[in-house]
């Protein structure tokens, strides 16, 4: 994005200013440390004064000698004047001066004036004018002396202060160009402090928008997310998490997640923070959320991740996302795969209880010989030996005769044509044949015509029906078939009870369903034989010797069971006891 | 004899110059005293407490010990009021020192260099000679010039 020059150069440049700007910094006040040195004035500077004064000195002894010869002057002021005349020597003599005569090439000539003027003796009082003229005569080069070398020395001073001036004016050319240098650096450098400034300010500036973005984004998630510490405290907490938990952000921001819903302690979900706080991202899904007690729990998908700051783990994010839609989504899908297995077990069972029919009815045909050959043989015996009796007669039998026996065989073929009935009806029962026709009966008004038939079929037997005297017997049924089963039941009562025995049929109810037992005193039917007794087919120990086709009782109970309600043995101490149970009929629907 | 006699009689001289040049006024002090103008001889001078400093000078080469009267003490005995001393030399050399200078510094009033008499022919008999080694301040061509040799008189102002 941007050029790989840039942040180098944006660094070396100030550096190079900086450098720049330190050393001439340095040059100058080298060069400013120079002059103040330079521009000291020494008294050894002096020495055109030295000069000067040494001339007035020698002329005024000159002048003293004068001074005498005219009588104004005593010796004692000459030898005052010849005093300072030699401490000028004196002091021409010191180091600092008698270097400077040295270089203006004059101390050979103050030597050789110098062992003159010690030559020279203050005249003794009184002084005589001759006197005086020889020591003017002798003093004579002195002021030529001083007068040549205050010249040179002039020269001297001035070539040297014009020299020191050069000097001076040239360290001061340099240290306006340093400063002129220092200025341009500190240009330089304030104009990289400008940029860096602005760049900083435009970088802040993009961070903030950036931040500002990111946290939109975070406020704006409709999934929750919230964000730990390497502690585990809580760090951003968004407003889908607030809505999520039920827990706003001022709650959640600074504590340990634990301590703000229990949810966050539960050991999965505290496995897959500790997992992202070692840099591993993990998700779990479908995890329920309790709100509040009472409340149905949200669905939760989480996902979490690692914050990484240079490759160092700084905390964890945690993406919370409602799925209970989904959730309850994947419950629907369950159930409905549940009914439809449902739906395919009863087709199923349909298909196997059809197939069951089918075999039965196979059986049922084959087995029809057998039956026919078993049971079908004595009333056709029957049936036979009336005839036969009949031919062998002739015509010696009487009217009464033939009628009893074409009786005889009449009844032995009508019980064979109840056969051949009944064992249509449990075929097709057994193939689906039948259907049920449900109506509101009273029990009670069938019951007693169905006694009424046995009573007279078995005048003998001792039946007696009974109930509790406001009994609604009313039930729902088809009247046909409730017949049928109950005149089953009592034949059979009759047939395997001793002869002339009581036989009982008690009718009551419940509050959805009447129940009619039918009860005699004959003998317990074997335990062995209890769980076959409606099968198809099935006869008793207790049947040998008696007629039956070993399908009444399955019928029977086909019936009932067709009705809506069912036929059972019950379990007595003494004596078999059936009951046909009936629903109720409870008004029209 | 005659070698003898000139001998002594030199010395005789000799001595008397000497005894002569002590009771002989040195430094003549005028001004804003008591009792003005007060005239100091060298004997006078000797009798005064003596102070020694050691110091490097602008005319010479190294350092030199220099020993006399602190110019402070002079003035104190002289009740001296002025501010400015106006000092004048031998060879009419003239100079004001502030009065400041004096309380400030130990300026002194010197009468011999490392143990030796200042002479008239040199810088003596009297000089005065700033600390300018102790100083900083008074390493300066403002002060080197009140550096008075041959000193002959003083006036209080």
């Amino acid at each position: 994005m941007r050029p790989l020059g840039r942040p180098g150069l944006a660094l070396i440049l100030p550096l190079i200013a900086i450098f720049v700007f330190a050393v001439l910094l340095a040059f100058a006040l080298n060069r400013m440390v120079r002059v103040a040195d330079d521009i000291r004035v020494d008294a050894e500077h002096n020495m055109l004064w030295v000069m000067h004064q040494s001339e007035i000195a020698a002329r005024r002894l000159v002048e003293t000698t004068l001074r005498v010869e005219l009588g104004e002057a005593d010796a004692a002021e000459i030898a005052l004047r010849l005093d300072l005349l030699r401490s000028r020597f004196a002091l021409l003599h010191e180091g600092p001066q008698l270097r400077f005569m040295e270089e203006i090439g004059m101390r050979k000539q103050l030597t050789t004036l110098s062992q003159t003027l010690q030559a020279i003796e203050p005249p003794p009082a009184p002084v005589s004018p001759a006197t005086a003229k020889d020591l003017r005569a002798a003093l004579e080069p002195f002021t030529r002396f001083f007068s040549r070398a205050a010249n040179k020395t002039m020269i001297r001073e001035w070539d040297d202060l014009g020299g020191r001036l050069e000097t001076a004016r040239a360290q001061l050319r340099q240290i306006i160009a340093s400063l002129l240098g220092i200025t341009v650096t500190g240009a330089v450098l304030i104009l990289t402090l400008f940029f860096s400034l602005r760049l900083s300010r435009q970088r802040t500036n993009m961070l903030r928008r950036e931040r500002d973005f990111s946290a939109l984004l975070v406020s704006s998630s409709g999934d929750g997310i919230l964000a730990i510490d390497a502690g585990g405290r809580c760090t951003i907490w968004n407003d889908a998490m607030a809505t999520m938990t039920g827990q706003p952000a001022e709650k959640a921001v600074g504590r340990k997640l634990s301590d703000i819903a229990g949810f966050f302690g539960t050991s999965h979900v505290q496995t897959a923070l500790e997992a992202s706080l070692c840099g591993k991202d993990r998700s779990i899904a479908l995890q329920p959320y309790y709100r509040d007690v009472g409340e149905p729990a949200l669905y939760v998908d989480l996902r979490f991740s690692p914050m990484l700051d240079e490759g160092r783990v700084v905390g964890a994010i945690v993406f919370m996302h409602d799925a209970s839609d989904r959730y309850a989504a994947r419950q629907r899908a369950a159930q409905t795969r549940g009914h439809l297995e449902q739906l395919v077990a009863e087709r199923t069972r349909e298909l196997d209880e059809a197939l069951l029919r089918e075999r039965s009815a196979a059986d049922l045909y084959r087995n029809f010989a057998g039956m026919i050959s078993h049971q079908f043989r004595t009333p056709l015996a029957v049936a036979d030996s009336a005839l036969q009796r009949l031919i062998r007669r002739g015509d010696r039998a009487s009217t009464a005769e033939i009628v009893d026996r074409a009786r005889g065989a009449r009844d032995a073929i009508a019980g064979l044509t109840r056969l051949v009935a009944s064992t249509m009806d449990a075929t097709r029962l057994q193939t689906g044949q039948v259907g049920a026709r449900r109506i509101a009966c009273d029990l009670r008004d069938l019951l007693e015509g169905v006694r009424a038939r046995q009573q007279a079929m078995a005048p003998e037997a001792r039946i007696k029906t009974d109930h509790p005297a406001n009994l609604n017997a009313v039930a729902l049924c088809d009247p046909a078939h409730a017949e049928q089963v109950l005149e089953n039941l009592m034949s059979n009562a009759v047939k395997y009870a001793p002869k002339g025995s009581a036989i009982t049929v008690h009718l009551h109810g419940n509050a959805t369903e009447l129940h009619c037992d039918v009860t005699n005193d004959g003998p317990k039917i074997a335990e062995a034989d209890r769980a076959q007794l409606f099968d198809a087919n099935f006869r008793g120990r207790n049947s040998v010797g008696t007629r039956g086709t070993g399908v009444g009782l399955f019928i029977a109970r086909s019936l009932a069971r067709m009705q809506g309600g069912d036929l059972q043995l019950r379990d007595t101490d003494t004596g078999t006891s059936f009951r046909f149970t009936l629903p109720r009929y409870e008004g029209e629907k | 004899m005659r070698y003898a006699a000139f001998i002594i009689s030199t010395c005789i001289a000799l001595a008397g110059a000497a005894l002569a040049v002590e009771k002989q006024v040195v430094l003549k002090v005028s001004g804003l005293i008591e009792g003005a103008p007060v005239h100091f001889t060298m004997a006078d001078l000797r009798a005064m407490p003596t102070t020694t400093l050691e110091t490097s000078t602008v005319v010479t080469d190294g350092v030199h010990s220099f020993t006399g009267v602190l110019l402070r003490d002079l003035l104190d005995q002289l009740e001296a009021t002025g501010d400015v001393i106006t000092a004048t030399a031998l060879n009419d050399y003239v100079v004001d020192i502030p009065r400041a200078d004096v309380e400030e510094f130990d300026v002194i009033v010197g009468y011999s260099m490392n143990g030796v008499e200042l002479d008239r022919a040199d810088k003596g008999p009297l000089w005065i000679v700033y600390p300018r080694d102790g100083h900083k301040a008074l390493q300066d061509i403002r002060y080197d010039y009140r550096w008075v040799w041959q000193l002959s008189e003083l006036e209080i102002r």
